[in-house]
Parts: C-alpha cells; sequence; structure tokens
C-alpha cells in the first residue's frame, strides 16, 4: 500500500507511535482504540499541535556554565555585613546541607562588595556587575528561588538540560523538538553554541537520551561550516556534487521499484535532498557578514571581550528567524563562572563578556517584534554560596550553591519587571516559593505551548516526562 | 496495603503504593510471562509441505488464522546476503556466493549457516548485541570519563563465550556470581566486568550518593538483562504496572550489597602453574620483605595526606569510618572505605608527581631503595594480566534496607536477599562459599536466574536472538515483557523456542540453526496485497521484514567491500580517526586519555567491535546510525532516518577514504583498459552481490561519462584543489575518469541497497 507520508524510526506507524508517544494510560487506551486503524506512518519531526495555546516560538537559553553568584548580581543580602566571618548560624540549619561541592559549609560568611540598585520603572534590584541587563529590568522576570539538586558541575550542568545528575535523560531542546516537531526541515530544531571549552559532560548535556536520536541537539562549530560533515570533501566542485546526487537518487528509485510498499526507504532518498538543502541553508544562517554595523556593536562584537559571545548571540537570533526552535548559547562554556577563588576577577570578566551580548540580544529582538515571541532564558546549573572558599580576603571565592539561586526570563509571554520567590536572609537557600529546575523546565514548555505532564514518551515500562516526577508551573511568569 | 490491579491501579497513577506484605491478584499472577514455560504441541496447519520445521508450524498458523499465506522463499544470492550480515555483520564474498549457488545438493544452506557460525567473524557480531544490554564501555562516565584501561577483556570474552557457544546458563552464572563459582578461573572473572560497567562519578562529593547509584544501575541492569522486567521503576515505590514491589527491588539490590570493584590480577588458570607463582611470589616477597616495608614505611606520610585531603567532601559518617581503626570497622563502614579507597590510596607508589614531593633524605633513600629492590627483579614472577571485574568484598554484608523514594536518607525497613515475590516468596538461601572471602549471595541469584523453572529467563533470552534475527522480537520489547511492554506476537512459540532452548542445553547457537533453517526465516521480504492489508507491520511474518543495516555492520561492510577491513581479533580498544572539530571538544578528558587517534592505518580499520567505547564520545559515525547508548541497558536501537546521516555517506572523510580504496580496487583489478560497463559491474557485484543489469549498465555509465565531463573541466583549470581519487590509479587512466569512479564507488556505497538487508 502506498504511504503518503514517511516513517524515520523504528516505530512504524501510527498505533505504535501513540504506544510509545501518548501518556500512560491514555497510551494504552488509544493503543487498544486503534488496533483496527489502518497504518498510517508519522514522520517524527512533522510539526505537531501544541497542549496550550503557546505564546512563545523560541527559546534562546543564555546558560553561565560553572554558577553565576545570585548574591553578588540579582540577589543582594544586606545581612551577610553583620554576619561577616561567622559561620551559618545554626537558626540556618547548616548541618542539613549535607554535602558542598568543595566541603566549605563551615567557613564564614561573606557580603557582596557589589553595589545594588533599583532599575527600571518595576525598581528590580541588579547590580553594577551587569549594567547593560540592567537596562532591560522592565523586561526581566527574574526568579530568585531556584533550586537544582547537584552539589558539583556535571550533574548541575546535566539537570539543567536533562531535569537529571545522572546522565542519560533526553534534554529540554530534544523534549521540545519532540513535542512541537520542526518548524523548518533544512536546518537542526535544536542549535548548541559554546563559546569556549566543551559543556561538562559533553553531549549528554543536548543528547535526546531515550528518544529517537532524531531529535538530538546539534552542536554548532565555530567558522562557515557549523556542521559535522556539511561541506563536500576538499576538491569537490558543485556540478560534480549534484550529478553525484542525482545518481544516488536513480540508484535508490531503482532499489525502490518494487519496494513502493516501504516509506523508510523513500524518507532516505529524501533525506539526502535534505542535507543538499542544508549545505546551502546553514552557512547562510551564520553568516554574519550581512548585518550591519550598528547591529554587531549592538552585540558588543567590536570589542574583543564581548566578540566571541555576542556573535554567538546574534546567531541565536538568526537561528529563531529562520525556524530554529531551541538555541543554547554557552557563556564560560567548559564552567569558566567557577569562582572558587578570586569571585572578584572570575566575575568581572565573565560579566564583561556576557552582559553586553544579552543585553543586545534582547534590544534587537525587541526592535524587531521577535521578543514578543521568543523567551530568553538566564541562569546557570547553580548559584554561589554566600560563605567564601579559601580566606575571607580579596581573592576569596565562593562554592556551589544548589539549595537557591537566581535565573530570568524574558520574552515569549514573560511579565517583566517582577522578581519572583525569595531565598533566606543569607542567601542560601530558596524560602519563598520554591523552584525546582522542573519546574523551570515545565514553565519554559508551558510557554511554547506543551504541557509537560503530556509530553511524555514509553520507556522501559514508564510514561517518562521531562520533568520526571515534579514540576510545578511558575504561573506569575505571565499571568 | 494491597496490590490493585487493572485499570484501577492504572487509574492510580498520581499516588505512591507501598505494599506491607504483598498479595497478588490472579490476573498478575496469570500475566503470560509470570506462567511456567509450557511447551505446546506443534499446531496442525492446513499448509503441510510449508513446514521445514516446527516454527514454521507455529507462524503458519498464526497467518492461516487470517488467511494470509507466506512469501515465496528469497532468491539465494538474497539469502546469503541476509544471514552473512545477520551472523557476521558482513556481506558474502564472490567465491562464497559462488559456491552456495553452485552447491545443488541438499543440505546447502544447512552448510552456509554451519560456515557462518564456525566464523570468528560471528562472535564479533553477536558480542555487540550482547554488549548494548550490558552497557559495555571502556570509560566511566561523567566529567572526568576516566578510561577503564582493562574492561576490553570483557569485551573479548563476550566474543569468545559467543564463539565457542559457551552454554547460556553458564554465561549467565559467570556474569553474576563467576567468582564465588570458579574459583581460580580468570575467564569466569573476567566475566565478572559485567556488573563493573556502572557509570561512575570517581570525584563525586558525596560517597553515599555514589554508591547508591551504583547499586541501582547494578539492580536495574540485571532485572531487565536476565528477567526482561523494568524493576528500576519500583526504586522509589512499589511498581504501578507489574507485580514488583518497592521491597522486592531492594531484596533484589541486596545480593549485591556486599560488591565492589574488584580491579586487580588475574589469577593463573592452570592449578600446577598457579602453584607454581604463587611460590616464585612467596619468595620474591620474603627476600624483598625489609626493603619494601622500609619503602612503604616513607611512603606513609603521602598515603595519609592522600586520604586527609581526598575526604573533605564526604558525608561524616563516611569521613569517619575512612579515619578509624580499619579492624573496627563494620560491614558498612569497611564498604565505604573500599568504595572511596580508589580516590584515597595508591597501589605501590603514587603518581610521578606525588613521589617528587618526597624531599631530602627519604627521596634518596627511596631511589636507593628502588634500586635494590629491581636486583630482586629476576626472581620476581611475571606479572600478571590485569582484570576489571565486581567481588565481594567481605563475607559480611552491609544491611540494606528499602529506601523511599530511592533516597538512601528515607531508609525505612531492613530486607534480605530474595527474588521476585511474585515468582519466589520469602527470603532466598544463602550459603557462604567455604574458603572464600565471599557473601555467597550471588551464587544463589545465579542459580534463580539458570533455573528452567524460573519463566523468564530462557524467554527473554530465545526473545533476543529472534529479535536479532527477524529485526523484532517475539515480544518487541526485550527488556519489558510486563504490561507497559508489548505481549508477544507468538506466545506459543515463544515458549516452544524457550523450552527447547533449556532441552538444547542453553546452546545459542542450536537455537540459531532452529531459526535459520525455518522457512519463516527464508521469505522473500516483498510486499504481498494481502499481508499489507491484514498486517501492515508484518508482525505474522507473511514476509521477512526488510531491515537496515546496524552501525557496526555499516562501517565493517564498507570497509571490507573497499578492500580495508583488519581481521585482526582482540584487544585494547582502538581509535580511529574522527572529524575534525570533534577532538577539540574533548578537552575535558583530554587529561584521562581523551581519544588518541591511532597513527597504525591497519588499527583503523579494525572491526568496529574493537572501537573503543568512551561514554562522552560515541565513535561520531556509530552514533550517527544509531549505536547504543552506553549510559544503561540498550534492549533495541532506534532506527533513525536523518540528514546528519546523508551528510555523513555524502561528504564525510571516511566515506571519501572508503569510496577511494573501493574505486582503487576496482579499477585495478579490471585493469586500466577495461570498458566501462565491465568496471561498473564489478564495482556492482562487490557492492551488492549480484549482478548489474542492463539498465543499471546503462544508467551508471551514463553517469560516469557525464561526471568524468564536469572533471575534465576541473583538471584543466587552475584551481590546484583535486578532487577526491582512487589509492591507486591504473597507469594510463585518465585523472577524470578516475575521479568520477570515485564518485561512482562512493554512490553505491551510499545507497539504500547497500544500507539495507532484503
Amino acid at each position: 500500500m502506498a504511504h503518503t507520508k514517511s516513517h524515520h524510526w523504528r516505530v512504524a506507524n501510527r498505533r505504535e507511535f501513540f504506544t510509545q508517544a501518548g501518556s500512560g494510560l491514555a497510551a494504552m487506551a488509544l493503543a487498544s482504540l486503534m488496533a483496527e486503524d489502518a497504518a498510517a506512518a508519522v514522520d517524527p519531526l512533522d510539526p505537531k499541535p501544541p497542549h496550550v495555546s503557546p505564546r512563545a516560538k523560541a527559546v534562546i537559553f543564555c546558560f553561565m556554565e560553572g554558577g553565576p553568584s545570585h548574591v553578588d548580581l540579582f540577589d543582594p543580602k544586606p545581612a551577610l555585613e553583620k554576619y561577616i566571618g561567622q559561620q551559618v548560624p545554626a537558626s540556618f540549619h547548616p548541618e542539613t546541607l549535607g554535602v558542598t561541592g568543595f566541603g566549605t559549609n563551615k567557613n564564614g560568611l561573606m557580603p557582596s562588595k557589589r553595589v545594588f540598585k533599583q532599575h527600571g520603572q518595576s525598581g528590580l534590584w541588579i547590580s553594577d556587575w551587569l549594567p547593560s541587563i540592567a537596562e532591560h529590568a522592565d523586561d526581566l522576570a527574574v526568579i530568585r528561588s531556584c533550586q537544582s539538586d547537584a552539589v558539583n558541575h556535571v550533574g548541575g550542568v546535566c539537570e539543567m538540560n536533562t531535569g537529571d545528575i545522572l546522565a542519560g535523560r533526553p534534554s529540554l531542546g530534544a523534549w521540545v523538538t519532540y513535542g512541537l516537531g520542526s518548524a523548518k526541515r533544512n536546518l537542526p530544531t535544536f542549535v548548541v553554541m559554546q563559546d569556549d571549552k566543551e559543556i561538562l559532560g559533553g553531549v549528554q548535556n543536548y543528547g535526546s537520551g531515550f528518544l529517537p536520536a532524531t531529535y538530538q541537539g546539534t552542536l554548532f562549530r565555530g567558522g562557515s561550516t557549523p556542521i559535522l560533515n556539511l561541506n563536500p570533501q576538499a576538491g569537490t566542485i558543485d556540478a560534480q556534487a549534484r550529478r553525484r546526487l542525482d545518481f544516488l537518487k536513480e540508484l535508490n528509485t531503482r532499489f525502490s521499484l518494487d519496494k513502493q510498499d516501504d516509506s523508510e526507504l523513500d524518507a532516505r532518498t529524501r533525506s539526502y535532498e535534505l542535507a543538499f538543502q542544508m549545505q546551502s541553508a546553514a552557512p547562510e544562517a551564520v553568516d554574519l557578514s550581512g548585518e550591519s554595523e550598528a547591529t554587531k556593536k549592538l552585540y558588543g562584537m567590536d570589542e574583543p571581550e564581548t566578540s566571541v559571545y555576542g556573535a554567538n548571540c546574534l546567531m541565536a537570533r538568526r537561528l529563531v528567524e529562520r525556524g530554529v526552535r531551541f538555541v543554547e548559547v554557552y557563556s564560560g562554556s567548559g564552567s569558566r563562572w567557577d569562582a572558587h577563588s578570586d569571585l572578584a576577577s572570575n566575575h568581572t570578566q565573565n560579566c564583561k563578556s556576557s552582559d553586553k551580548p544579552v543585553a543586545g540580544l534582547l534590544a534587537d529582538l525587541k526592535s524587531r517584534g521577535m521578543l514578543k515571541d521568543t523567551l530568553v532564558v538566564w541562569g546557570g546549573e547553580f548559584g554561589r554560596t554566600p560563605f567564601f572558599q579559601g580566606a575571607l580576603n580579596e581573592k576569596a571565592g565562593r562554592d556551589h550553591n544548589p539549595w537557591g539561586f537566581t535565573m530570568f526570563m524574558a520574552g515569549g509571554g514573560v511579565k517583566g519587571g517582577q522578581t519572583i520567590g525569595s531565598t533566606d536572609e543569607l542567601g542560601l537557600r530558596a524560602e519563598d516559593e520554591p523552584h525546582h529546575i522542573w519546574d523551570i523546565h515545565a514553565s519554559i514548555l508551558y510557554l511554547l505551548g506543551l504541557d509537560h505532564l503530556k509530553t511524555t514518551f514509553m520507556h522501559n515500562g514508564r510514561a517518562e516526562r521531562p520533568t520526571r516526577t515534579g514540576g510545578n508551573l511558575i504561573t506569575k511568569l505571565w499571568a | 496495603m494491597r496490590w490493585v490491579s487493572g485499570i484501577l491501579g492504572l487509574a492510580l497513577l498520581g499516588s505512591v503504593m507501598y505494599a506491607a506484605e504483598p498479595t497478588f491478584s490472579d490476573s498478575q499472577r496469570n500475566w503470560w510471562a509470570f506462567k511456567p514455560v509450557a511447551k505446546a504441541a506443534v499446531p496442525a496447519v492446513r499448509n503441510q509441505t510449508w513446514v521445514k520445521t516446527p516454527i514454521d508450524a507455529f507462524v503458519l498458523a498464526g497467518l492461516e488464522a487470517k488467511n494470509l499465506a507466506p512469501n515465496p522463499p528469497a532468491d539465494r544470492r538474497t539469502l546469503l546476503r541476509r544471514v552473512s550480515i545477520d551472523l557476521t555483520g558482513l556481506p558474502p564474498t564472490e567465491d562464497e556466493i559462488q559456491q552456495f549457488l553452485n552447491d545443488k545438493s541438499p543440505g546447502a544452506w544447512d552448510r552456509q549457516i554451519d560456515r557462518l557460525l564456525a566464523s570468528p567473524r560471528y562472535g564479533e557480531r553477536w558480542a555487540r548485541h550482547w554488549l548494548d544490554v550490558a552497557r559495555y564501555a571502556d570509560s566511566n562516565g561523567f566529567k572526568a570519563d576516566e578510561t577503564r584501561p582493562n574492561i576490553w577483556r570483557y569485551r573479548d570474552y563476550v566474543i569468545k563465550a559467543f564463539n565457542d557457544d559457551k552454554p547460556y546458563d553458564r554465561f549467565v552464572r559467570e556474569q553474576i556470581a563467576g567468582d564465588e563459582l570458579y574459583p581460580g578461573d580468570p575467564e569466569a572473572l573476567v566475566a565478572m566486568g559485567f556488573n563493573r560497567h556502572w557509570i561512575d562519578e570517581t570525584n563525586a562529593a558525596g560517597l553515599r550518593t555514589r554508591r547508591q547509584e551504583t547499586l541501582d544501575d547494578i539492580t536495574n541492569t540485571t532485572g531487565a538483562t536476565f528477567l526482561g522486567m523494568t524493576v528500576a521503576c519500583a526504586r522509589c515505590h512499589d511498581h504501578k504496572y507489574d507485580p514488583i514491589t518497592h521491597k522486592d527491588y531492594y531484596r533484589l539490590q541486596a545480593f549485591f550489597a556486599n560488591t565492589s570493584y574488584g580491579d586487580g590480577p588475574l589469577p593463573v588458570g592452570d592449578p600446577v602453574e598457579r602453584a607454581k607463582y604463587e611460590e616464585q611470589k612467596k619468595t620474591w616477597e620474603e627476600k624483598t620483605k625489609d626493603i619494601r616495608a622500609e619503602m612503604a614505611a616513607i611512603l606513609e606520610p603521602l598515603r595519609k595526606s592522600k586520604v586527609e585531603g581526598g575526604i573533605k567532601t564526604f558525608e561524616d559518617e563516611v569521613q569517619e569510618a575512612i579515619l578509624m581503626d580499619p579492624s573496627k570497622r563494620n560491614p558498612f563502614q569497611q564498604m565505604m572505605w573500599h568504595t572511596a579507597s580508589s580516590r584515597l590510596t595508591f597501589d605501590e607508589e603514587p603518581d610521578a608527581r606525588t613521589l617528587r614531593t618526597l624531599k631530602g633524605d627519604s627521596g634518596t633513600r627511596y631511589a636507593e631503595l628502588k634500586k635494590q629492590l629491581a636486583a630482586f627483579d629476576s626472581i620476581r614472577p611475571a606479572p600478571r594480566p590485569i582484570g576489571q571485574f565486581m567481588i565481594d568484598i567481605s563475607a559480611e554484608a552491609p544491611p540494606v534496607y528499602t529506601l523511599k523514594n530511592g533516597n538512601w536518607q528515607n531508609a525505612g525497613d531492613e530486607v534480605k536477599p530474595g527474588f521476585l515475590s511474585i515468582l519466589a516468596p520469602g527470603d532466598a538461601v544463602i550459603t557462604r562459599p567455604a574458603g572464600m572471602n565471599s557473601t555467597g549471595r550471588r551464587s544463589a541469584l545465579a542459580a534463580w536466574l539458570t533455573d528452567p523453572a524460573n519463566p523468564l529467563p530462557a524467554r527473554v533470552m530465545v526473545n533476543r536472538i529472534w529479535q536479532h534475527h527477524f529485526g523484532r522480537g517475539i515480544v518487541a520489547t526485550p527488556g519489558d515483557f510486563g504490561r507497559t511492554g508489548t505481549k508477544p506476537t507468538h506466545p506459543e512459540l515463544l515458549d516452544y523456542l524457550a523450552a527447547r532452548f533449556v532441552e538444547d542445553g542453553w546452546s545459542i547457537k542450536k537455537m540459531h540453526r532452529l531459526i535459520l533453517l525455518s522457512n519463516a526465516y527464508q521469505e522473500s521480504s516483498a510486499s504481498q496485497p494481502a499481508g499489507a492489508k491484514a498486517d501492515p507491520d508484518g508482525k505474522l511474518l507473511w514476509r521477512f521484514p526488510r531491515q537496515r543495516i546496524d552501525a557496526e555492520a555499516l562501517r565493517d561492510s564498507m570497509l571490507f567491500v573497499s578492500g580495508q577491513l583488519n581481521p585482526k581479533m582482540g584487544g585494547p580498544g582502538v581509535f580511529p580517526p574522527v572529524p575534525a572539530g570533534v577532538l577539540s571538544e574533548l578537552s575535558a578528558t583530554a587529561a584521562a586519555g581523551g581519544w588518541q587517534t591511532e597513527k597504525d592505518p591497519a588499527q583503523m580499520n579494525r572491526r568496529s567491535v574493537y572501537i573503543f567505547v568512551r561514554r562522552n564520545l560515541r565513535y561520531p559515525m556509530l552514533q550517527e546510525f544509531d549505536s547504543a547508548n552506553t549510559f544503561e541497558s540498550a534492549h533495541t536501537r532506534s532506527n533513525t532516518v536523518t540528514p546528519a546521516q546523508a551528510l555523513d555517506l555524502l561528504n564525510s572523510d571516511l566515506m571519501s577514504q572508503w569510496a577511494r580504496s573501493f574505486a582503487g580496487r576496482v579499477l585495478n583489478e579490471t585493469g586500466a583498459q577495461a570498458i566501462p560497463a565491465k568496471q561498473i559491474a564489478r564495482a556492482f557485484n562487490l557492492a551488492y552481490g549480484r549482478e548489474a543489469t542492463a539498465e543499471e549498465l546503462e544508467t551508471a555509465a551514463a553517469f560516469l561519462g557525464e561526471q568524468t565531463k564536469i572533471l575534465e573541466s576541473r583538471f584543466a583549470s587552475d584551481d590546484k584543489a583535486k578532487p577526491p581519487m582512487p589509492d591507486k590509479v591504473p597507469a594510463g587512466m585518465p585523472p577524470a575518469r578516475a575521479a568520477a569512479f570515485v564518485d561512482l564507488s562512493q554512490m553505491l556505497l551510499a545507497s539504500n541497497e547497500f544500507l539495507y538487508v532484503n
């Protein structure tokens, strides 16, 4: 029988697709209801209808890898002055902290040396380390009560990406691709960019886990050929590549003559055309030469400290413009924000290199009318402790703090100029409205139109979802 | 709380259930997978002539019930390609095809199967299937992703086990309790690598979490591998769909409560040789006793500081366990020490950098002593090969508790080792093995996992064998025989095969023969209207399912056809080149060994099963084509079609290299003067194992002509960059023609006919 559409993976038909893709009980009911249904193949990247009305079309996740210090950036804690040098007071139950990344939980508390001011109409508190982002205060929803389970980076980065400190689960971008399909087929749907070393934990952070590999993120490499094997072999010319491809099509068409029912063969034949289109679409998307000088300047591309991250942020905007749904732009990839010692110079450098580019991205999106349906997320895998690491002097650092830290969101239907949740007096633990990473993920999915409870995939006997066993919507973000 | 079954149970998705004393409902007890294996009578069918083996009767009965007829057999070329790739992961050679085509005597097919099963390539192919389930990898995972330098012996063990047709029950016993059941047997100890493949964060801040994650990994893997049960779902609470209690999970885990790394020298297998070795070792130890004692004394401060430096982030109780008098440690404290020790200790000597911190007299003295010790090297026995495996660390296991939500901080009741209570309630009977420093727990588990009365293990394994022959198991979810899995398409056949498997001494090769000799396996893959309408997925096997060849077979076949495959077996994992750009992403693990690309081209062209499995860098081409994720058991692989695969086949260095070799091979074998048709025919023959049709010859010749013209203009231009050329261009062949033939060769390798088995 002839199929109009093709399937791309082991799910051979609609029935099987729902068996794996539906949620628990519903899936089983569907599986039996559809048992008599004729096979209709499903292309796993076909656009799928959202569960709720989407507010955002795309996400740009500015990932500050290594853990930015919330108490020095967004969450002022004047009380630390009075406890300076003292251990965490007993009333804050330091004994229940358990393990810290570097065993510093008996160190003294250290106030911030930054100057905090209120910004915009809304009066959001932002320190002088982020002067450009501060100009967009009224667009930001600052969540001060984020929580993670990880005491170290690999687990933390992994959890921020996949919802679990252990590697192997699908990343959020993969779930989004799975849940919504692909808007544009000549570019990957989920793109990751690094500005320095490898992300700690590597590919697992943008992998597809138990979802089919179709949904994994694509790491864009620097230069004009962002995708692996994008360019024909050196010395090959266009006419040669085209003629070769035509010959391949002739071979495949002949092979399929008596196999018309096999849609997978057809899909494979077509995948070469798609690859061919990608060969021109991807280099075009990362080619910044057509951008005006003013735009480049907006992202700080004219300054050495901000040129790398600025270019990546600009590329992120171009990708989103071209239909890419999920872009992760790492600042300090390979854990550069990890300020165990000399917090002052570490964060001065990292804030400098990312502040203007992120602000430029917000401004550029806004002026193009894209901010309203592009969600920008800012944050690291955790924050930093209010107690010092090393010695309490100008070279002091701070340890990892997964118990309470700050992230912000802007655009994509988010109500700006608000602060959500709080940490305790020390900035140690989330206090009001604590939000686990799963809440963050559930909310990002919601803004994209996906109900995290309905975004499920049957795996080893469980209807797995992005938020594992949790996830509460942070409704204040849009309500 | 009682078990709630059926729809009501499913409706309670939100609530968490814990059974105190499980009582199971009839529907749970009668779930097909828990019922004893019943060897059904071979069914009667109308078309008796089609029944070649009992398998055919079961398959045909299913088809006839739907008024379907099986496809006629595939032709011999197709069949030989199918079975060659199936059993060895490589296409047949021209000679093998001719030999089969010319063999008109009865039993020709049987002889091909026997030949392929006897080939060492068979073990390399089928070991890979098992390695997927075993989550085999050559590195730890996590950030550091350190190399496991000796774990490859486990991979070689599996290859040898398949080649030797090691009975499956023995294979299981060796991997679960080889140390206890076959003491002194180095092979059985290497087999204990099975549960040494957990992902491991050696520098984890918290030791208790790390330890619990290891135990969970072992429990989950064991449950899914041998029982086909998703026991992992019971880690946090009672399983929501299957009758596996929260307590059962920790009963199963308790078999492994006292296990940890046993990495070290492998014993000498032969008892006489072993005695000799021990004697020699003893003599050396006696003669060097004083020297070594003094060396140890010098190193003592370094040892101490390594311990003190390494424990800072550990939980208080763990620090206490590590710092206390070793003789006073209870089993739990011993386990904590043992788990941490890889980070806190060094063997004979610390690394060179630490050693250099020995200053002044002690440094000088240490160097002197080292020299003195070396003087005894001539009487020191040759060092034993090192293995990586898991063992019990003592005869007394720490207690095991149920852990609410899987969190070690929420310990509940203490549990004893026990099996799935729906099949075997009550505690397992444990006998401590005489004269061994081991609990004997895993021996009891191994006995249950190979007990013919246990309905799961034989069913699970024959289903895996079937799965790899037909591309889909009789149960399509080979790691999940529970309610969320799929039901068997041919339950009686599954039971028949499970029973036969045990009767035939758990012989995997006999099971292959039984399946491959059937007419069901030999059907053509062509479509037929009646079948497509009544059974669109072909689950009833009215045809043989066409399949894309898997990642390893794809790479190996390309190497083979292009004449590059190096058949060398065994040894440490190899590092073939990876695309430019990928290595720089590996910076974080470079210190731990990274990816040291082979210098010897022959090593680059080894079979894929020997490629080093780095968890943080799966070999890109294999990953592209859906090789297994190594972080947990993989029971099936995805089958994706992606533009990234297309880019790989069109543009990668590897493809270009193989195409150049392939083209060079064809052009040199046929000669520079050969007419294009002859060269094309040869290329088709090598790639597809068949003659090209007249029409194909014409199409290909047209391509070759046009591509040569395009390339002529290229060669005439000033551009210095030259297109890929055949490895050896025959004398007198115009370069444009030679380059065009590389393109033709590459497209044959990239085409669907090469990628799919009919």
